[in-house]
């Protein structure tokens, strides 16, 4: 591993703690408390985020951590009950705050650029809330070392600096003695020294035990000492020392503890002092393990969960799909092969047949690696809306639906920005200002935002929807107007009206606000999801809401489609779209005022497209007994194709139209992708409901 | 789709080393087709390759100078007929360039490859302002004097078309 791979690792593992730990705390934010699990969670992400971070010697987020740590270690040790019900929301605050630091700084450390090294008054904050939880009143001790403090003056490492001083005073002051040894070849054994008496400070006052050799924080050489003759640690009390031993066990790489009674008179020391050493420890010894265990048995879990997944680049992912796109075409290149026409092969079929599978399956496997599910973006809207919420004064809550939705990574990665936009207007224009308004319309004072995902086959929906007060048409006109996008002299229709609010330069708020208005948003919604190939719908009443609909295609997907040709042309429909298909005479045609089409069906009458003529394809046949008519459904519309012929039923690749010929807007006449056939040709990919759409607007 | 097709294909070294020879000379490889009896030059660093044996695959609803897609090798490549984006009649000739412009990839149809040539820059001079050549950026006398090229212009080849 280069040094590269391991800060790659680090800022990979340091995110995803960082997500866990959100969602955690937007959670217990709700339920106003943290269970007993969440507590632990927390303080093992704290935990590896400072263990990590000072092993990549990034400092300051080792220090901050760690106050985080000792947070929770208390909050652990006496359970949510030692948190006023007061303080919560201060508690909440911070950690939230705590994770967009840590995220700003994996930014800065992505970026390569110098970290924040002013975190005082951060740790300021984080130290007075301790001192809260412990009950103290905040004291002049920890407070103004945080705040004041100019530059780099840490707060742990002056919080430890008056023990080194006591112990020059004589031992006799700390005479319950914990010698470490850490495992051999651990490496920074003056870090971890350090990260023991940082554990140790959990729950010992600074006063009450003391440590050797001193300044190890900052004293690699020390590691060599350390290595030698075990790490000391000195306490007042027993009672200390009891409870520092499984601390001591549960921190990583120790390798054995020993405890010693100092015992003041040199000479006699010897003897009197190796009795109590091996009564201590017989009696800690089963103590130890069963503290140990619980520990041992969280970190198991920890571990079990990391093993079971590895991060692989993106460019590996691709290149094996399409490699597997590949394969999957060459086989049916060779099993279909002109060559054996006509020649009766026994084992060569059962082989083919054998290779058929395994190609499948590989293509399966091979797709799914790239899918993910949506709700990691979703769930950072939950910290947007609750943000807003305080900022705006709003009461919304955010509903969720569709969360495990698989998608293509790379569209999960780009619909992000589009999401937390849309959420953001709803936020800001959507949801009425005043809970009157919302209770005057007869609303539920606490306003509503949901955002759902759903896989239709051939595209992912994304709905944000909200039950605010809606577009006003005439609000945005006269902007469109004062803006220069819209003529007076000309009759809007609300449709056009509202595809004004995604023109650039469009915003309707008068005031530009800290979280929307600054003019880009929808432009920059619509333009995000067109380059995805996809597109963004508003449609509002005034007084009801607003909803967003953004239609993305799975550029990357494989489907179960139907072949069916027209002439020379072949087509494949998604068979989700697909609900039967019919052989029908010219008799069955029924005709509508306009010499429109239609067929009568079960429940009712639908209207027939004819893809030969809508495409204006050359051949394919003209007489309705000759074809075949496909009852396709798609959302609410639903109607029939009429093509020539059924082809078969086949797995295949989606694969994108080229970029040239996406300018030419042909999305807009339901064509969404193209597919690699086993012979080599191409068959293209119709999107039942853009198709449908294409044809009434004709 | 398989190897034998291709008839020509730019090699990576060999193109670095053309550019080094070009930085020195002052000349670039320009690869020189015929149209309708015009000679156009395409600098031969955004040609993939050239292929004679294609399947094209018809796509609806596309102006008629894009005949319609092709796979080469699972990538697929969209193809205009030069003749017809030039307003000229079509022909039974099927000759196919593929060029690569920011990754844009673009199939033209012409009527026969000639030769590779260096082009000397200086000697590209600018069409005529009142000539209505389209999608040409210059043109030159051709260093063997069989004649005169125009410099075909990919970015407004392969830009055309936003918009429409």
């Amino acid at each position: 591993m280069s040094n590269n791979d391991i800060l790659d690792m680090y800022i990979y593992e340091t995110n995803t703690l960082l997500e866990q730990l959100e969602s955690i705390v937007l959670d217990a934010e709700k339920e106003n408390t943290f269970s007993q699990d969440n507590v632990n969670e927390i303080f093992r992400i704290m935990h590896t985020i400072k263990g990590s971070s000072a092993m990549m010697e990034f400092d300051t987020l080792a220090r901050v951590s760690h106050r985080i740590e000792d947070m929770f270690f208390l909050i652990r040790e006496g359970t949510m009950s030692v948190v006023k019900e007061e303080d919560r929301p201060a508690l909440f605050d911070v950690m939230l705050h705590s994770v967009d630091y840590f995220r700003e700084e994996m930014e800065k450390v992505e970026a390569e650029q110098p970290l924040n090294e002013d975190v005082d008054s951060f740790l300021g904050n984080i130290n007075s809330l301790i001192a809260k939880i412990k009950g103290e009143e905040i004291p002049a001790e920890e407070a103004p070392k945080a705040a004041p403090a100019p530059a780099a003056a840490p707060a742990p490492a002056a919080a430890a600096e008056p023990a080194p001083t006591q112990t020059t005073e004589g031992n006799a002051d700390f005479p319950y003695e914990l010698r470490v040894f850490f495992d051999e070849g651990c490496g920074m054994e003056n870090l971890r020294a350090f990260m023991l008496v940082t554990s140790v400070q959990g729950f010992c006052a600074d006063g009450d035990f003391s440590y050797q050799p001193a300044g190890v924080e900052s004293d690699s050489s020390l590691s060599e000492f350390v290595i030698e003759h075990g790490f000391l640690l000195q306490f007042r009390s027993e009672a200390d020392r009891v409870r520092a031993v499984p601390v001591v066990m549960s921190a990583g790489s120790v390798h054995s503890y020993e405890e010693r009674n100092y015992v003041p008179a040199p000479p006699a020391a010897a003897e009197p002092a190796s009795a109590p050493e091996a009564a201590p420890s017989a009696q800690k010894a089963p103590a130890a393990p069963a503290a140990q265990a619980s520990a041992a048995a969280q970190q198991h879990q920890g571990q079990g969960q990391k093993e079971s997944l590895i991060s692989v680049g993106l460019s590996k992912l691709d290149q094996l799909s399409a490699i597997v796109g590949e394969i999957v075409i060459t086989e049916a290149m060779v099993t279909a092969s002109p060559d054996l026409k006509g020649l009766h092969l026994d084992a060569f079929s059962k082989s083919a047949r054998q290779l058929r599978k395994l190609t499948d399956e590989l293509q399966d496997v091979s797709m799914s690696l790239r899918m993910i599910p949506v709700s990691n973006t979703f769930q950072k809207m939950n910290r947007i809306v609750r943000d807003m919420c305080k900022k705006l004064n709003k009461q919304v809550k955010l509903t969720l639906v569709g969360e495990d939705t698989e998608v293509d990574k790379t569209i999960v990665d780009s619909i992000g920005d589009p999401i937390m936009h849309m959420v953001r207007n709803s936020m800001d224009h959507g949801i009425e200002e005043n809970v009157e308004d919302r209770i005057a319309a007869g609303k539920d004072p606490v306003g509503e935002i949901l955002l759902s995902a759903q896989d239709t086959g051939s595209e992912v929906i994304i709905q944000i929807s909200d039950d605010g007060a809606g577009v006003n048409d005439e609000a945005v006109l006269a902007k469109a107007i004062r803006n220069g996008i819209a003529s007076p002299d000309v009759e809007y229709s609300h449709k056009e009206i509202l595809n004004f609010l995604m023109a650039p330069g469009f915003s309707t708020n008068t005031q530009v606000t800290e979280f929307s208005g600054r003019g880009v948003g929808m432009d920059v919604v619509k333009s995000g999801v067109e380059s995805l190939g996809g597109s963004v719908s508003i449609t509002s009443e005034q007084g009801k809401g607003m909803t967003t609909i953004m239609r993305i295609p799975l550029t990357m997907a494989i489907m179960d489609g139907m072949e069916v040709s027209v002439g020379s042309s072949i087509f494949t429909i998604p068979i989700n779209n697909i609900r039967s298909s019919i052989k029908l005479t010219e008799a069955d045609i029924l005709h509508d005022s306009v010499n429109g089409e239609m067929v009568k069906m079960l429940d009712g009458y639908y209207p027939v497209i004819r893809a030969r003529d809508f495409y204006n394809l050359p051949g394919g046949v003209e007489k309705i007994e000759e074809g075949i008519l496909m009852w396709l459904e798609s959302g609410d519309c639903s109607y029939c194709l009429f093509v020539d012929e059924l082809l078969g039923e086949q797995q295949i690749v989606v694969k994108p139209l080229p970029a040239y010929v996406n300018n030419f807007d042909i999305k807009n006449y339901g064509i969404t992708g193209c597919s690699i056939l086993g012979d080599g040709n191409i068959s293209i990919i119709l999107d039942a409901g853009g198709l449908y759409a294409a044809a009434r607007n004709m | 789709m398989s190897n034998e097709n291709v008839l020509f294909q730019v090699e990576d070294d060999e193109l670095e080393r053309s550019v080094q020879e070009d930085e020195g000379a002052g000349s670039r490889k320009h690869l020189i087709f015929t149209v309708d009896d015009l000679k156009i030059g395409i600098d031969a660093e955004q040609v993939v390759e050239i292929q004679n044996s294609y399947t094209v695959t018809y796509l609806p609803m596309m102006p008629d100078y894009i005949l319609g897609i092709f796979n080469m090798r699972g990538q697929i490549i969209p193809i205009m007929d030069i003749r017809l984006r030039l307003g000229k009649l079509p022909t039974e000739e099927n000759i196919l360039i593929v060029i690569d412009y920011n990754n844009n990839q673009l199939g033209i149809r012409v009527d026969s490859v000639d030769l590779m040539l260096d082009i000397p820059m200086e000697s590209i001079v600018p069409i005529p302002s009142q000539s209505t050549q389209k999608l040409v950026s210059g043109m030159c006398t051709l260093p063997d004097g069989s004649g005169t090229m125009l410099v075909l212009d990919c970015e407004q080849l392969i830009a055309h078309g936003y918009g429409d």
